[in-house]
């Protein structure tokens, strides 16, 4: 009996004694906090999991308020959370959504396929058989749709040419299918975006090799590069890759372009809303 | 003197905190993957570890012994460890906000890091004097920053190397740190 009263007394001494010493530090050592980091940090989970890349929800609040951070970059939060940062922050949510785009053209009759392939319908399983894809092109669109799985917004859908087709009208940019291709073909793109862009991925930098795998490649030519004004395309990696800050949609590029592999963004991301 | 740095070196190298004894885990594989991130959360960390030592030691010696409540030992540490955590946090922020940016953001983490909280009942198991607990937990706060530290090293390294698709990701990371264990396994028996 004694002994668990002694722990009692023990116990609950060294609890009340931290709670007060816990809440005169807080009243002494306070320091007037960012009105609008304490807001932000409000509407955060607050599991403190790290997925956004920062120790911590006060970590990326303060970075997040500072400007550093993207308005969605909550992972758990998902698109709820990033709309309440928005409204705190004055920013609207929409303004930086973003839509997926599917930066390869090479549908059945214009790329080759290797062979017959025979196994599972699934890309991610054909691309681990050890063939790289079922197309000539390695870096291609295999066509079976995982990406059209994996959107739960039914906003892809498996077209004719075996390639999915985007639904702007219902895509959310969640990038669920950028994650589950295989072949990194599907990116995200800011719907307000404007300027040309690439609709191929083979980075193969052996210019014969494109030419006979497929139709519609980038053959590294660099025509885009030398017809640019205004130095805003450049081939990096075999991709020509543009700086949307200095391309002013001239359509140069893409007129230049002999294998039709550049469009405009804003022709390809159509919402009709 | 020669004692205590035998302590040190023991609580370092051959006793680690993280490779031997598989402690703190968690900051290990998840705070690695930037050195920069590494190496605040091992100073964070060895500074608790050092605080929390100095606080429990004599918090146990001359409260929990004297009413014969040692069983009480591991509830109380943790409800003081936590606390402490969250006072110096506060001391931090005001008094020192460069060091607060630094380490302070990392202080919320590890409040229940059991990397801390074995070092403490370490100290009073293995029935040191304060000065040699206090050079125990100095030890063990150097064994975990150098695992940290060189854990993201490999890190780095590791990702411009081609892994095998099955074990890309955590896999890879275990068989490393099992690697990096093993070597500091041949520290066994030399103190």
């Amino acid at each position: 009996m004694k002994t668990i009263l002694i722990t009692l007394i023990v116990s609950f001494g060294l609890a009340f004694l931290l709670g007060i010493l816990l809440g005169l530090f807080k009243k002494i050592f306070y320091i007037p906090v960012d009105e609008k980091i304490a807001k932000v940090r409000e509407v955060l989970p607050g599991a403190n999991c790290g997925a956004c890349g920062y120790p911590g929800c006060d970590a990326f609040a303060a970075a997040v308020a500072a400007g550093e951070a993207p308005v969605n970059g909550c992972a758990a939060g998902g698109p709820s959370v990033a709309a309440k940062v928005g409204k705190v922050l004055g920013v609207s949510a929409d303004s930086v959504k973003n839509v997926a785009v599917r930066t390869c053209q090479g549908g059945n009759t214009i790329a080759k396929d290797k062979g017959s392939y025979v196994g599972v319908k699934s890309c991610s399983a054909a691309k681990t058989l050890g063939i790289n894809g079922t197309k000539q092109c390695s870096f291609g669109c295999m066509g079976f749709g995982d990406c059209v799985e994996a959107c739960k917004f039914d906003a892809l859908h498996m077209g004719e040419n075996g390639l999915p087709i985007v639904n702007y009208d219902t895509c959310t940019g969640c990038g669920m299918c950028v994650s589950a291709c295989p072949q990194g073909i599907m990116v995200l793109v800011p719907e307000n975006r404007k300027g040309s862009i690439a609709l191929c991925s083979n980075r193969n930098p052996v210019k014969t090799a494109v030419f006979k795998q497929c139709k519609s490649a980038c053959i590294k030519c660099g025509k885009c590069e030398k017809t640019c004004r205004y130095d805003a395309i450049h081939v990096i990696n075999g991709i020509p890759l543009v700086q949307y800050d200095k391309c002013t949609s001239c359509k140069e590029c893409i007129e230049a372009c002999p294998t039709k592999v550049l469009t405009l963004v804003e022709g390809l991301v159509k919402v009709t809303q | 003197m020669s004692d205590l740095i035998r302590i040190f070196l023991k609580s370092c190298f051959v006793d680690n905190v993280v490779l031997i004894q598989f402690l703190a885990l968690c900051p290990f594989i998840g705070m690695t993957g930037d050195t920069g991130k590494a190496t605040g959360m091992g100073i964070a960390t060895s500074f608790v570890m050092v605080l929390a030592t100095a606080v429990t030691y004599p918090l146990y010696y001359f409260v929990l012994a004297p009413f014969g409540l040692e069983f009480l030992k591991i509830l109380i540490f943790v409800l003081v460890i936590a606390s402490l955590v969250q006072l110096v946090e506060f001391y931090l922020k005001k008094a020192a906000p460069a060091l607060y940016s630094s380490m302070g953001v990392y202080l919320a983490l590890i409040t229940t890091n059991c990397a801390i909280l074995a070092v403490t009942l370490n100290t009073i198991s293995k029935q040191y004097n304060f000065v040699e607990a206090i050079f125990y937990a100095l030890g063990a706060a150097c064994g975990f920053l150098l695992a940290m530290v060189l854990m993201s090293g490999i890190r780095q390294k590791m990702k411009t190397a081609e892994a095998p698709d099955f074990l890309k990701g955590t896999p890879i990371l275990f068989i490393a740190a099992g690697l990096l264990s093993m070597s500091f396994g041949g520290f066994a028996g030399l103190i």
